[in-house]
């Protein structure tokens, strides 16, 4: 479904930061990447997420070719990839319900439903006080909530979360790990980078290593 | 996709709102170039106005020849006669000619009454059926009768027509060069404006493409937002220009009367109206397509 065969991936002109990355993700499956600051755990997520392209290699993304896929194909094929950014990527004008609402908004969908299950997805994060709360009022654990509930709400196939528990207390941590392992037992595929190797004890996944943009797989599934 | 679906139409109106200085910058010289374009357009119709009152009044002028013969008489008679364009003749004796001339000018010149001759010809006044094609049927006819024998000279205000004629080709010439620079120009300013406004909405645009908005889905508000400037600009402009109209009317209509005969200053013709709010759509959707696309594929060459 997801496939790297020599990826390679550098900045401009600069150095490489991924080099042979191979690897592939059957739909379903659930994946961890670490590795320490640095490594390259964004870049990799940032060419799954089909906001970069790489600078060598070959990429499939559900079945289609990135090299030869026609711009006018990729908003489709993003709309069925979820996104948590490390840095939340939140709109400020926008309330948390309707920063949670946007994925289906633009796909088209703009009815009650969509306001509702919005509404119950921030509840489920612990967020039922803050559905009209702009992003600049909320702390940055209930930014990341509000991260997490806008890349499920369209249902993706694939999620992919940078570090998704960065700013949130074991407790709250561990409920979103909950979710990710719930949304991976409807069939979406999860990749998860994280530099907190706690994370992994109580989910049974894959675990992908970065190191100085090389990949190693510490464990596979 | 409805392309004015309520959520596009909020989406202008929030970009608008976070913009509003830029915004209403771009409307003001919108406004400033079309008023300058609509004054054009004023003259050019008053003129136009004029010079068609002017062309009711054209009768063509045959002056004769005191010497000439009995059946050149008639044969110019015959082709007056035989020409369904002309509606009307009268014939001027020199003398009927030379009474009228006298009551006219005698009270106000002495030289007129010291006269002891009579220097006019017989002539006809010829009055033509009014059409489209009048001025160019009394030119032709003109042209046809003026080299007959026993004709001295026709006349129909030729030289200061065609000096008109030419004044008002000018005018044309000049409006189109003028509004074709002034077109270029509001351009230039919606999409600069439209630049602007897309590079402080940069972050929000790359993250709606990450969650998978189609290119037409980030471009309808900002078409809609170039189309707002250029016809909020336009509709300004034929706001202006219609003071503008009133006030003229208000203080020289007696006087511009007493000039024109009657006729009325006009305000911008229907078509011409139509076509500036058509021209403030347009620089609005041209504008505003050059940045969104120069925007767009920017992003997806990356
Ligand atoms: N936008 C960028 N431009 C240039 N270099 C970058 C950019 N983002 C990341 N890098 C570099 O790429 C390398 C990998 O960074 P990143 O993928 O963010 O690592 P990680 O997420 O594992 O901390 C680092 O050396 C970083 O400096
Ligand atoms: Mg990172």
């Amino acid at each position: 479904m997801i496939r790297f065969e020599n990826v390679g991936m550098r900045y401009g002109m600069g150095p490489e930061v991924l080099r042979d990355i191979n690897f592939h993700l059957r739909p379903g499956s659930f994946h961890f990447l670490t590795g320490p600051s640095g490594a390259g755990k964004s870049s990799l997520l940032k060419l799954m997420y089909l906001m970069s392209r790489p600078s060598r290699g070959l990429i499939t993304m559900f079945g289609h070719n990135m090299a030869t896929t026609p711009r006018r194909k990729l908003p489709a094929l993003r709309r069925r990839i979820g996104v948590v950014f490390q840095d939340f990527h939140l709109l400020d004008h926008l309330s948390a319900i309707d920063n949670v609402a946007l994925p289906l908004r633009i796909t088209g969908f703009n009815d009650e439903k969509v306001v509702e299950h919005a509404g119950e997805l921030l509840k489920w994060v612990g967020l039922a006080e803050r559905l009209q709360a702009r992003p600049a009022t909320l702390s940055g654990g209930e930014k990341q909530r509000v991260a997490i509930a806008r890349a499920v709400i369209g249902r993706p196939s694939l999620l992919v979360a940078d570090e998704p528990t960065g700013n949130v207390d074991p407790a709250m941590g561990s409920r979103l790990m909950h979710l990710f392992q719930e949304m991976n037992k409807l069939g979406t595929t999860v990749v998860i980078a994280t530099h907190d190797v706690t994370l992994l004890k109580d989910v049974e996944a894959s675990v992908m290593a970065l190191e100085n943009g090389r990949l190693s797989f510490l464990s596979r599934r | 996709m409805n392309l004015f679906s309520f959520d596009f139409i909020k989406t202008t109106f929030s970009n608008i709102k976070s913009n509003k200085q830029l915004f209403s910058l771009s409307v003001a010289t919108n406004f400033i170039a079309f008023t300058v374009l609509g004054i054009f357009f004023l003259l050019f119709v008053n003129l136009d106005i004029l010079f068609s009152s002017w062309d009711k009044h054209i009768q063509l002028i045959v002056y004769l020849d005191d010497k000439i013969s009995n059946p050149n008489k008639k044969k110019i008679e015959l082709l007056f006669n035989s020409n369904d364009k002309i509606d009307s003749i009268f014939f001027v004796s020199r003398d009927q000619a030379w009474e009228s001339f006298r009551g006219k000018f005698s009270s106000k010149s002495n030289f007129v009454t010291s006269l002891n001759f009579n220097p006019l010809p017989d002539s006809y006044t010829l009055r033509f059926a009014s059409g489209p094609d009048r001025l160019k049927n009394i030119r032709d006819f003109s042209e046809k009768i003026k080299n007959e024998n026993g004709v001295e000279s026709v006349e129909y205000g030729e030289k200061w027509i065609s000096r008109f004629e030419q004044f008002m080709i000018f005018l044309r010439g000049f409006i189109l060069v003028f509004g074709v620079v002034l077109f270029s120009g509001m351009i230039l300013i919606i999409s600069n404006t439209i630049k602007l406004s897309i590079y402080s909405r940069k972050d929000e645009i790359d993250l709606m493409t990450l969650l998978g908005a189609t290119h037409q889905y980030i471009k309808v508000p900002l078409l809609l937002e170039g189309i707002l400037q250029g016809v909020s600009g336009s509709l300004l402009a034929l706001v202006s220009v219609k003071l503008i109209h009133l006030y003229i009317v208000f203080w020289f209509q007696g006087s511009l009367e007493s000039v024109f005969r009657g006729l009325e200053f006009q305000y911008l013709t229907k078509p011409i109206i139509f076509s500036v709010i058509s021209t403030g759509i347009i620089v609005g959707v041209l504008g505003s397509s050059i940045s969104a696309n120069q925007f767009l594929h920017r992003h997806n060459s990356e």
